[in-house]
């Protein structure tokens, strides 16, 4: 399977196997050989572990949802799009209800249709605990990732109604991470431990082959909805591969053709041996996120956070990174339109950052100590060794005495899931951990809210800003468009000005792949488009 | 004789018994647990809470543990937090993995240490011991992984002329392609064997040479048949000893060697489940790795009195 | 993991061993005198123990301050003679203050096993019968145990860094030195109780303390000096997996952990630290194997 000679002439001969196609049909594409980061091949019952890179392989090629998100461009932020339903809207009466209508025609990949009732049973799958179909992990992740479902209902075969627990204008931001699966599919193979042997979804692509540990193979739907987006590829076939060395070596012996994040040294060398290195630009921020709850915190007063964010040498880290980064100066990138006019604009300027602390107390001989929880590796935290040193003597320029405390990615899961105060947080100032990207406001909401505050929420720095508050809940009770961006912009203004969290920079997603892939889009986001990619 | 290893058997059982309750302490003492891996941070208290009572996490330890052992008595190996597959499927593909590796690896390291052992120690005051021990202990003296990582760089990348990482097949192996991919992690692993057994060889073999009676046999000729039979059949006792012990070790699975070159094994297995603090899926392995080592420890007790009778306790 | 040979010598050998009594240490000492290979590395191992105490001494640039405008800069750049690592730090600075924490990974956890295991092995050894099953058993538990699960745990509820590491790879060699110090320890005893049988009781016991004792010490010492090798490797791949010593500390495992990467873009300045811990490993199972020599015993 791996041998880049035989690959070529098996593909063909696999396509039509597999696909019962004349072999040589007009959208033959190839195969497509990736090399994840996941140390495990996400579940494949359409709840995929393993974080977002999960819901990025085996969640939206396979799975969709109500709403999907739009990756074609690369020029501007990902947007959302119908999916599974055609269009909604808030209930005139009730601004809580949301009322959705369905697609018609959509199928399943075993052939089942895509109605009302499809929907209510995947509602509760997440949600009914007494449920047959009721999946415990996969609805407490559900649940998180969007806590605003209180109620649902069917109104016609293609039809239904969600209820939020208050108005929520950004309600269907939330909705793409809701994946649905197929109940008939669920009743014959009986239970989701047998499921997940033979998936079935609505996406452009479905599960022919899965080995765990080993590799999940994904082959061409050509019965998808959208004909426009069936995919040129005959198959795309994922490997977990967590150590980076290996993967590099697996794209330069030509194992693989496409690898998730190179190592950021071995770029000039990938460069030079004819690959390319393809980096996205989207608001993906790996940030300090400030403790602020901390009774001696040093962050206490505004102008310490804003001090480090005036030293930091953002340019210098993402040299380090060979441009796999980009500087991060707020939650979105200053060329969106939501980032608004901040007062502060953070560069680097170790002067200002000293006037700073200078005007707090701070100086030369009392430098601002704190100690930050770093991780030796997880999910979207890069390279955060070599990245946190470089930064603890890029701080020390400006009076920072910065230490580590280095746990393993488990134990930051659990700092995180708790109050900052809390034992679990081993005394930390601060935490280096890349949350989810904060692509639109209901992620800001989730992030900086003060009823988010940990241990009830993503605001682990518990952060608390009235005027923020009060923004945010302008937003989630307008339908007014143009007002909705206005506050948003206001409420990243307040976040930018404020400073809860060191914003450093912003990962670029760097992936490296062979010349031979062709067609690939980098969408301003986590996920991207599979389906517009062919092989040479 | 067999009253000794009768009594060894039976031994076993509390051994096997301690282990498995250090396992579920200390697996219970690292903090956190599969549901902090498993599902958000910001996932409701609530929720988590019921996850973790499906888990029966929220039982006290004793009874998790004794509930585990009462179907683990019965043949019932549990199913994994994490993925929901049963344990025994996982950990038997697994070991079988690592046997794929483990045994050539053994056969190599076994076979070079003790050529290297045996060439340097007849080859005593030279220079030429020197560089036979020296490349006989290349392998306790480097990082292994850290070599296997360069051969991938020098094979794989640079000739290209040997497949980067993964098994690249189920089962056995059956074909040149399938036999490729086991050359550098075979060779990965072969080494710290290697290095243990070339020194004990050559230790022993030096003790016997320098026994008188070995001189006059010597000046019949270098590899006359009778000096390496005496000298093989009092070599080879310890050494078989250190064999059976290192084999224990390459069935464990070396984390590192199944990290650098992907191979879906028991080290890899173990890995995962420790990260993800998958109980069921380490308690099974751990337990199922420990027998195995009693089991080797307790036959080479039973060889060493065999051969030795004042290794009698 | 561990190097676990089991002697087995032959009556004549170990009866002459018992019988050697004073003069066998300093007989030890003339022979190790003699060996020049030994001696050699021991002299090594000596520079390299003034060089790492008195590092300030023999280091111009600060171990811990690196540009990361001069990041993995090649062997011979000026002002760096031996390159930069992957934050710009002076790779020779760092490679002389590393060997302050390798050795000590290295050397601390074997003294401290030696230490325990060797009590605990020998108590085994001499007293026999129920307590040499009890520590046997209880040898094995630690022994079938993954010393990587062991590890994690310290290290996950003690936290990450130097001391947690040599906790961690302590235990994890203590049992070895149980089992060789148990085992050496059963054979000299059953060979002098045949001898001691004879003499009166209070002779007995004190040829049996000191014999044991000093024919004993050898062999396990010869074995625990092999295994410091396998303890810098034990923690530099202890450091690989996240665990073990944490940044920024300069230590050979890390650094030739971090630099892996950079394999790509500086060769040369990747694999030196992996040089120095070949270097010392060799140094120390050369001098381990010219003890054994010197004490003519069959490990």
């Amino acid at each position: 399977m791996f041998s880049r000679w035989t690959t070529r002439a098996a593909m063909p001969v696999a396509a039509v196997l597999a696909l019962g196609l004349p072999a040589g049909s007009a959208s033959a594409g190839g195969t497509l050989r990736i090399a994840m980061t996941a140390s495990d091949v996400p579940t494949t019952t359409g709840a995929p572990d393993n974080g977002y890179e999960g819901v990025r392989f085996l969640g939206y090629p396979v799975f969709e949802g109500l709403v999907l998100w739009d990756l074609k461009r690369a020029d501007k932020l990902a947007d959302i799009r119908p999916g599974l339903a055609e269009r909604w809207e808030q209930d005139a009466a009730d601004n809580k209800k949301w009322v959705f209508h369905l697609r018609k025609g959509a199928k399943f990949h075993d052939g089942s249709e895509f109605n009302a009732d499809a929907a209510i049973w995947n509602l509760d799958r997440y949600y009914k605990k007494d449920a047959k179909q009721f999946d415990p992990p996969g609805g407490a992740v559900a649940q998180a990732r969007n806590p605003f479902v209180a109620g649902y209902r069917k109104i016609d075969d293609y039809t239904i109604e969600i209820t939020n627990p208050r108005p929520l204008s950004y309600f269907p931001y939330m909705l793409p991470y809701m994946l649905y699966s197929s109940p008939a599919q669920f009743e014959k193979t009986g239970s989701w431990a047998e499921f997940a042997k033979a998936p079935s979804g609505t996406g452009p692509f479905k599960i022919t082959e899965f080995k765990p540990r080993v590799s999940v193979t994904l082959s061409r739907n050509d019965d998808y909805w959208e004909k426009s987006k069936v995919p040129k590829l005959d198959k795309m076939v994922l490997f977990p591969m967590p150590e980076a060395t290996t993967r590099l070596a697996a794209l330069r012996s030509g194992q693989v053709d496409w690898i998730e994040v190179p190592p950021p040294d071995a770029v000039p060398s990938l460069k030079s041996a004819g690959f390319e290195i393809v980096t996205g630009s989207y608001p993906h921020v790996w940030p300090w996120v400030l403790n602020l709850a901390k009774e001696d915190s040093p962050w206490k007063d505004v102008r310490v956070r804003r001090a480090i964010n005036y030293c930091l040498n953002r340019d210098g880290l993402v040299a380090l990174l060979n441009g796999l980064a980009e500087p991060s100066v707020g939650a979105f990138k200053p060329t969106d339109p939501q980032f608004g006019k901040p007062k502060e604009n953070y560069r680097y300027d170790p002067a200002k950052a000293k006037a700073l602390l200078n005007e707090v107390g701070f100086g030369p001989d009392k430098p601002v100590k704190a100690k930050v929880m770093i991780s030796t590796s997880g999910s979207g935290q890069m390279l955060p060794l070599p990245m946190n040193e470089f930064l603890q003597q890029n701080l020390k320029e400006c009076g920072f005495d910065i230490s580590f405390e280095v746990v393993e990615w488990g134990t930051m899961l659990v700092a995180l899931r708790n109050a900052p105060t809390a034992q679990q947080a081993l005394g930390s100032d601060a935490m280096n951990i890349s949350l989810p990207p904060a692509t639109d406001v209901s992620q800001i909401a989730l992030y900086f809210l003060s009823t988010n505050a940990a241990p009830n929420g993503r605001n682990w720095a518990n952060w608390k800003n009235a005027e923020f508050d009060q923004v945010i809940d302008r937003i989630e009770k307008s339908s007014d468009e143009a007002e909705i961006l206005k506050n948003t912009q206001r409420a990243h203004e307040i976040i930018v000005d404020e400073a809860p969290w060191a914003f450093i920079v912003h990962d670029r997603n760097p992936r490296a792949m062979t010349k031979k892939v062709k067609g690939f889009i980098s969408a301003q986001s986590w996920f991207q488009d599979f389906t517009a990619v062919d092989m040479e | 004789m067999w009253a000794f290893t009768l009594r060894r058997l039976l031994y076993a059982v509390p051994v096997l018994l301690g282990v498995s309750m250090l396992v579920f302490a200390l697996i219970h003492l690292a903090p956190g647990d599969v549901v902090d891996i498993l599902v958000p941070p910001e996932v409701p208290k609530a929720i988590a809470d019921s996850l973790r009572q499906r888990f029966r996490l929220d039982e006290p330890l004793y009874m998790q543990y004794l509930a585990w052992l009462g179907r683990l008595l019965v043949g019932d190996f549990g199913v994994s937090f994490f993925t929901g597959r049963p344990v025994a499927e996982e950990l038997s593909g697994a070991l079988g993995n690592t046997l794929v590796l483990a045994l050539p690896a053994a056969g190599v390291g076994f076979l070079l240490g003790v050529v290297l052992g045996a060439l340097a120690a007849y080859n005593h005051d030279t220079w030429l011991d020197k560089l036979f021990s020296a490349t006989a202990i290349v392998g306790v003296s480097l990082p292994h992984y850290w070599v296997g990582i360069v051969l991938v760089a020098v094979f794989a990348v640079v000739l290209n002329v040997l497949p980067a990482q993964g098994m690249g097949f189920e089962g056995l192996p059956t074909s040149w392609e399938h036999v490729q991919h086991l050359i550098l992690p075979v060779v990965t692993l072969s080494l710290i064997p290697m290095g243990v057994i070339s020194r004990l060889v050559r230790a022993n073999v030096l003790e016997i040479l320098s026994q008188e009676f070995v001189g006059t046999l010597r000046a019949k000729g270098l590899f006359n048949r009778r000096v390496l039979y005496h000298t093989l059949k009092n070599a080879l006792p310890s050494t078989l000893a250190l064999m059976g012990l290192q084999f224990g070790y390459l069935l464990g699975g070396s984390i590192l060697v199944e990290t650098v070159f992907n191979w879906p094994g028991s080290g890899g297995l173990m890995n995962l489940a420790i990260f993800r603090r998958d109980v069921p899926v380490l308690s099974a392995t751990i337990v199922v790795l420990a027998t195995i080592f009693v089991v080797i420890n307790i036959l080479v007790d039973v060889l060493q009195a065999l051969i030795d009778p004042r290794m009698r306790r | 993991m561990a190097d676990v040979a089991v002697p087995s010598t032959d009556a004549a050998t170990a009866l002459k061993r018992a019988q050697q009594g004073k003069g066998y240490w300093r007989r030890v000492w003339e022979r190790l005198r003699e060996d020049k290979v030994t001696l050699a590395v021991i002299g090594v191992l000596a520079m390299l123990l003034v060089m790492v105490v008195f590092a300030p001494w023999f280091t111009i640039h600060d171990p811990y301050t690196g540009s990361v405008l001069r990041r993995l800069k090649p062997v011979g750049t000026p002002g760096h003679w031996l390159g930069t690592d992957e934050v710009g730090r002076d790779l020779w600075s760092r490679m002389v203050y590393g060997g302050r924490l390798s050795l000590l990974a290295g050397v601390v956890p074997v003294f401290l096993a030696l230490l325990i295991g060797g009590f605990l092995g020998i108590l085994a050894g001499y007293a026999g019968g129920l307590l040499n099953s009890a520590v046997m058993r209880l040898t094995d538990v630690l022994y079938a145990f993954p010393s990587i699960l062991l590890a994690i745990a310290i290290t996950g509820i003690l936290g990450a860094g130097l001391q947690n590491t040599i906790l961690a790879l302590t235990i994890s060699f203590i049992p070895p030195i149980i089992r060789i110090s148990e085992s050496v320890t059963t054979q000299v005893r059953n060979l002098d109780f045949v001898e001691a049988a004879r003499a009166s009781g209070a002779r007995r016991l004190t040829i049996m303390r000191y014999h044991i004792l000093n024919n004993v010490l050898g062999p396990i010492l010869v074995y625990a000096t092999s295994l410091i090798s396998i303890c810098i490797i034990l923690a530099a791949g202890l450091s690989f997996l996240g665990l073990g010593v944490t940044p920024p500390s300069a230590e050979w495992g890390l650094m030739l952990n971090n630099l892996r990467q950079g394999i790509w873009a500086s060769p040369l300045v990747a694999a030196l630290p992996g040089v120095m811990i070949f270097v010392t490993s060799m140094c120390f199972n050369l001098m381990s194997d010219g003890l054994r020599q010197a004490m003519d015993v069959r490990l």
